[in-house]
This record gives C-alpha cells, sequence and structure tokens, in this order.
C-alpha cells in the first residue's frame, strides 16, 4: 500500500462525492436540515401540545349542580385559584362533553352545603370522555384544583377547632438530589445526543461507501481502475479514507444542524422539554477529546464494513439493500441504550461499538468521567478498526468479489 | 514484448483459460480470436494482473504479472468494449488526469501529454465538460485518451467494437492502427472475424479456454486451404 496512491483516489473520490447530489443530500443535507427541523417541529409540538393541555381547561356543571350557590362556590373557591380552568355554562353538559365544547363536568352531592356545615365529607363526580385526550387529561387539572378546595376546607376546619394544620403532617419528607454538576438535570441531552452522534457516525458513510464500489462495479469504472499502477490495498485505502471522512461530514453536518436550532430555540435539542437548566453543564476537554477520538474509531470501522458490504454486492442495488440492513443492526444498540442514565453505564458498554461511542458521550454529558473506561473504549475500538479493515481489504483482494457482476 | 506461457486459470471447477501459450512481438497486433465465454477476456485481465493465474505465467516488457504487477500495470494501456467506465461527474480532462496521477505522472506531464493527445482526438472543445455530458463518441475518445495518457509500451483491448455502431468502430480500428504505427506491442481480442482479419499481424484462435490455432492470417488460411477465416474457425471450434 502506498499513501501516495491512496491519497490520489481520496481526492478523487471526493471531488467525485461532492458533486453527486444523492451524496450531499443523505450525508451532509439531510442530517444538517432535516434532523433539526424535525427536533423544532417535534419540540413546537410537544409545547403547544402542553399548552392546549394545561390552559383554557373548560368545565361545566351537571345539570343538578347548575344553581347559582354551586355557580358562586366554584368561582370562589376553585376558579379564583385556578385561572387555567373556565366554567361554561351550557343546558346539557353532557352533550357538550361529547361535542368537546367541556372538558370535563363537574356534579356536586345535593346537600353537599349541610354535610360541609356538619363537617361530613360529601361526593363531587367528574364525568369525562376517556377516548378524548384533553378531557381525559382534565381530570387530573380538575381533581388537583379540588384538591386545593379540599384542602382549604381543611384549612379551616381546623383553624375553628384552634388546631395547627400541622398535625397532619407528622412526617415531612425532603428529597436531596446529590448529583454532581446538575447531573440528571439534562437527562433529554443525554438520551438523543450520544444516540444521533453514535447512529450518524455508524451510518453517514453509506451512501459513499454505495457509490464508491458497487457504483463503480455497476457504471464499468472499477476495472479500469484496476488496470492502473497503484496496488489494490492502496485503491481501497483511498476509498476508504473517502468513506470515513463522509461519516464524519455526517456527524459535524448534524451538529451543526443542532447548534443553529439551539441558537433559534434552546428547547429544539431537548424535544421541547425546558432546556433552561442545561446552562451548568460542564465538560472536561479530556475527556471529550476521547470521546471524539472513540467516535472517530466508530467512524472508521463502519467504513470498513461498509466497503466490504459494498465489494461484496454486484450491483448498486444490492449494495443498498444491504447496507439498509446495517442500518438498522446500528440502530439496534442506539435504541436499547437510549434511556441509560450514566450511573447504568457498566464496563461491557464500553467494549463494543455503538455501545462505546453512546456511552462515552452519556458519561461525558453526565459529568462524572470514569476516565478508564475511556481508555477501554478507545482500545477496543483500535481493534475493531483493524478487524474490519483487515475484512475489507481481504474482500477488496479477491477476485470472486471484486468480478462478481 | 508479451510472452504467455501456459496460463491457466480456474474458477472453482471450471477451467477459463486452459494452458494458453504465445509471444507477442513489439509493433505486432496479435488478435485473440473465439466465442463469447471463450476465454478472452479473462486471458486479458491475466495480462492486465486483474486475475492472478491458477499457473503458468505471463511477461510483459520483462515483468512477470504475478511477481511485479505494479511494473506490468505501469506499461499496459487498456480498453474495454461496451461502456467507455468513464467517471460521469469529472470533466474529460479530470478523467484523463486521474488516470496519468495513478499511473505515477507529475502534474505538468499530465497537461502538455493531455494538451497533445485533445490535438490528436480533436477534443480541445469539450475537455472540459462533464463526462455525462459527452456524447458517445466523445467519451469513446476520452477513453482513448486516458487509455494511453502514461504512453504504455503494451495495448491491450478487449472487443472494443463490442455495441458500437460502423463509425463507431471504425475509429476505433484507427486508434489500434495508430498505436500499432506508434510501435505499441498489441493483443487485441474480439469475435469479429472481418475485423481481426483485417487488423492483426497474427492471430490466436481460442476455444473453449485453450488455443486452438495460432499464426498469421495468411498463414492459418493457407494451412487450412480456405480464404473465410470464419469457415476455418467453425472447422476449429468443431474439431479441436
Amino acid at each position: 500500500m502506498k499513501l501516495r496512491h491512496a491519497l490520489i483516489v481520496f481526492k478523487k473520490e471526493v471531488k467525485d462525492l461532492i458533486r453527486d447530489k444523492r451524496t450531499i443530500i443523505s450525508s451532509i443535507f439531510l442530517p444538517m436540515v432535516l434532523i433539526p427541523l424535525l427536533n423544532i417541529v417535534m419540540s413546537g409540538g410537544v409545547q403547544s401540545f402542553e399548552k392546549s393541555m394545561n390552559e383554557n381547561v373548560s368545565i361545566a356543571l351537571s345539570q343538578d349542580s347548575n344553581t347559582p350557590e354551586i355557580r358562586k362556590l366554584i368561582q370562589d373557591r376553585i376558579l379564583s385559584v385556578n385561572p387555567n380552568l373556565k366554567l361554561v355554562d351550557t343546558g346539557d353538559p353532557v352533550q357538550a362533553l361529547k361535542n368537546e365544547e367541556v372538558r370535563c363536568v363537574i356534579g356536586f352531592e345535593s346537600g353537599y352545603a349541610e354535610k360541609i356545615k356538619q363537617g361530613m365529607p360529601f361526593k363531587i363526580t367528574l364525568q369525562y370522555d376517556e377516548s378524548k385526550t384533553k378531557s381525559r387529561t382534565s381530570v387530573d387539572i380538575v381533581s388537583g384544583a379540588i384538591g386545593e378546595f379540599e384542602n382549604s376546607i381543611v384549612k379551616e376546619r381546623l383553624a375553628a377547632l384552634g388546631i395547627s394544620e400541622d398535625i397532619l403532617k407528622p412526617v415531612e419528607i425532603e428529597r436531596q438530589n446529590m448529583a454532581e454538576n446538575n447531573q440528571g438535570s439534562n437527562m433529554m441531552l443525554q438520551m438523543f445526543l450520544p444516540f444521533m452522534i453514535g447512529m450518524l457516525i455508524a451510518i453517514g458513510g453509506i451512501p459513499a461507501a454505495t457509490d464508491l464500489v458497487a457504483g463503480e462495479k455497476e457504471r464499468y469504472t472499477f476495472e479500469p481502475l484496476l488496470t492502473t499502477m497503484p496496488d489494490r490495498g492502496s485503491l481501497l485505502f483511498g476509498k476508504y479514507l473517502a468513506v470515513t471522512l463522509f461519516s464524519f461530514v455526517s456527524v459535524a453536518a448534524i451538529l451543526t444542524g443542532l447548534v443553529i436550532g439551539y441558537v433559534v430555540n434552546p428547547n429544539t435539542l431537548t424535544m421541547g422539554i425546558d432546556a433552561s437548566s442545561y446552562g451548568g453543564l460542564s465538560i472536561q476537554p479530556l475527556a471529550l477529546l476521547l470521546a471524539f477520538l472513540i467516535t472517530a474509531m466508530l467512524g472508521m470501522t463502519f467504513s470498513g464494513i461498509q466497503i466490504a458490504i459494498s465489494t461484496f454486492a454486484k450491483s448498486y442495488k444490492e449494495a443498498q439493500t444491504y447496507l439498509s440492513f446495517l442500518m438498522i443492526v446500528a440502530m439496534v444498540p442506539g435504541y436499547a441504550t437510549m434511556f441509560l442514565q450514566p450511573g447504568d453505564l457498566t464496563t461491557i458498554f464500553f467494549v463494543f461499538p455503538i455501545l462505546n461511542t453512546i456511552a462515552a458521550f452519556k458519561m461525558i454529558l453526565g459529568g462524572v468521567i470514569n476516565y478508564g473506561s475511556l481508555i477501554l473504549a478507545l482500545g477496543t475500538s483500535v481493534l475493531f478498526v483493524a478487524l474490519t479493515l483487515w475484512i475489507a481489504a481481504s474482500m477488496f483482494k479477491k477476485e470472486k468479489y471484486l468480478f462478481r457482476s | 514484448m508479451v510472452e504467455v506461457k501456459e496460463l491457466v486459470k480456474k474458477f472453482g471447477d471450471f477451467t477459463a483459460v486452459d494452458g494458453v501459450s504465445f509471444q507477442v512481438s513489439k509493433g505486432e497486433i496479435f488478435g485473440l480470436l473465439g466465442e463469447n465465454g471463450a476465454g478472452k477476456t479473462t486471458t486479458l485481465r491475466m495480462l492486465a494482473t486483474m486475475l492472478r493465474p491458477t499457473s503458468g505465467h505471463a511477461i510483459l516488457d520483462g515483468y512477470d504479472t504475478v511477481n511485479e504487477p505494479e511494473k506490468v500495470r505501469s506499461h499496459i494501456g487498456i480498453l474495454f468494449g461496451g461502456e467507455t467506465g468513464l467517471y460521469d461527474r469529472l470533466t474529460a480532462a479530470e478523467n484523463i488526469a486521474y488516470f496519468g496521477e495513478l499511473n505515477g505522472m507529475d502534474k505538468a506531464a499530465i497537461k502538455e501529454r493531455t494538451r497533445q493527445l485533445a490535438e490528436v482526438f480533436g477534443m480541445q472543445e469539450f475537455l472540459g465538460r462533464r463526462a455525462s455530458k459527452l456524447s458517445k463518441g466523445m467519451k469513446q475518445k476520452v477513453a482513448f485518451a486516458r487509455s494511453i495518457i502514461h504512453s504504455p509500451d503494451i495495448m491491450l483491448f478487449d472487443e472494443p467494437t463490442s455495441g458500437l455502431d460502423v463509425s463507431a468502430a471504425r475509429e476505433v480500428q484507427g486508434f489500434i492502427l495508430d498505436c500499432k504505427a506508434e510501435g505499441k506491442t498489441i493483443i487485441f481480442s474480439s469475435h469479429t472475424m472481418s475485423e481481426v482479419d483485417k487488423l492483426c499481424d497474427r492471430i490466436g484462435i481460442i476455444h473453449k479456454g485453450r488455443l486452438v490455432e495460432t499464426g498469421t492470417v495468411e498463414g492459418i488460411k493457407e494451412k487450412y486451404g480456405d480464404d473465410d477465416l470464419e469457415e476455418i474457425f467453425v472447422r476449429l471450434a468443431g474439431v479441436k
């Protein structure tokens, strides 16, 4: 293998790929624009969904309960402290519930006023429609408001008896979060960012790999190339470098897109969940460097696999089919680890490709660094790079694969 | 000079080339004549070091295809029939330059040689145009230039007129004769008798992987007492 020859191939492949609309769209445009756009749409959706769930919760009184006294009670004791609730006057509250004009219908037990005076419990009925999300979620909101009303009655009764309300709280629970550096506060970031980096570095080179070997075979450019002076190792290494570069470019593209999305609206990074608490995130530079090295190794590992598969394929379409399976294989560890917290990561996560990259970034975003684990991940990554490159080189030198078409 | 001795290529149990031997001198056109699947392309692929012989050897310009494949490749140019195999997203000049660079030429030499070849083939107008935008005839000229950018001593032509119309085929034949005039050693495979008859100094008739006859076109015609090369071919393929 001669580096000079490999670099000639690399430069030509990069020039060729940059001029290929398919590769540019799938490796740069889609990661940079589509995924952040998806985040923006999703975060906008989540925020507007939350808003619509919690605001303007329309309630009505059942026909039996729709009296001036109860209306006044609701107005004074519940609506005044819960401005998100809105009492709707309707002649047929059950029909209004079905028509989604109200989300919940409140019914007071007859004789409730007397029972309040006597200090007796009385029943409030909440009618809702389980099949409608807004109606279903309104039950919790209205229940919470009624709970506050209930507490206010209890306070009044205790005050009338001259008893402190503390008597109802024999034990006070205090929660103390011992996690360091806001660990845990950036859970959404820990879920999505490592997943996206791991996935994209693993699959980002697929369009380039498909084009550079299977595509060449199909376009009849491969045989003339094999008759030029460089040995096959040099040709392979040039193509391998180009595929690896494009997997890095995919990750750079998505990170750029995410940063732009974050600048526009910080909540886009976390699918609409409030990102205001992420400001305290502190990242150790050495750990970050190790994580990037592990990521680079993952890109190289998958480039080797992709080149090997592309070499094995008889045609461009066949390569696309095989490589789409590879995409699914890569997604499995990604989804399997998505909900794991940094504290859940054991040594085994740092041994295998994809898992080790995701684990490294989760650890860094979690703020508690175990350098032994990161170095283990880097070491095993080097072995996987060597193994997959060897497989790709073996395939590339085998006549039965090169001339399958 | 090309020297092929007892070349054998097996793919599993199938013997594609079975003990082929021949020599081609400098400035000579040697035609490999055979039906589809006779072993012509496999033989040329072995000479171009794309395939490794199962046994036997081939020496091109003094270099062994197995032991010194890089040296061999630096001395050969190859032109395939059918598709020209150009990179569509590169310009004509970039296609030519890529092969020049791969064959060890520096940028200045590539530039000068491309200028010369553009003159020879009349490519000046479309050198900067992407291959995808070129007509079939233009592509063919680029493929010619690409195959000889590094001034190889030996040219291999694998059914170069396959699928071409009459005028395009004549262009290829003209190119082969120009290469001969430059003193290159040429091996040319074809299943078209008239083409072989017209171009080759000597021919080898290959059938089911075996070279069943070699000699000059006239010598073979005289030996078999027939002026029709096609008839001789049919007899040889059937008899031997």
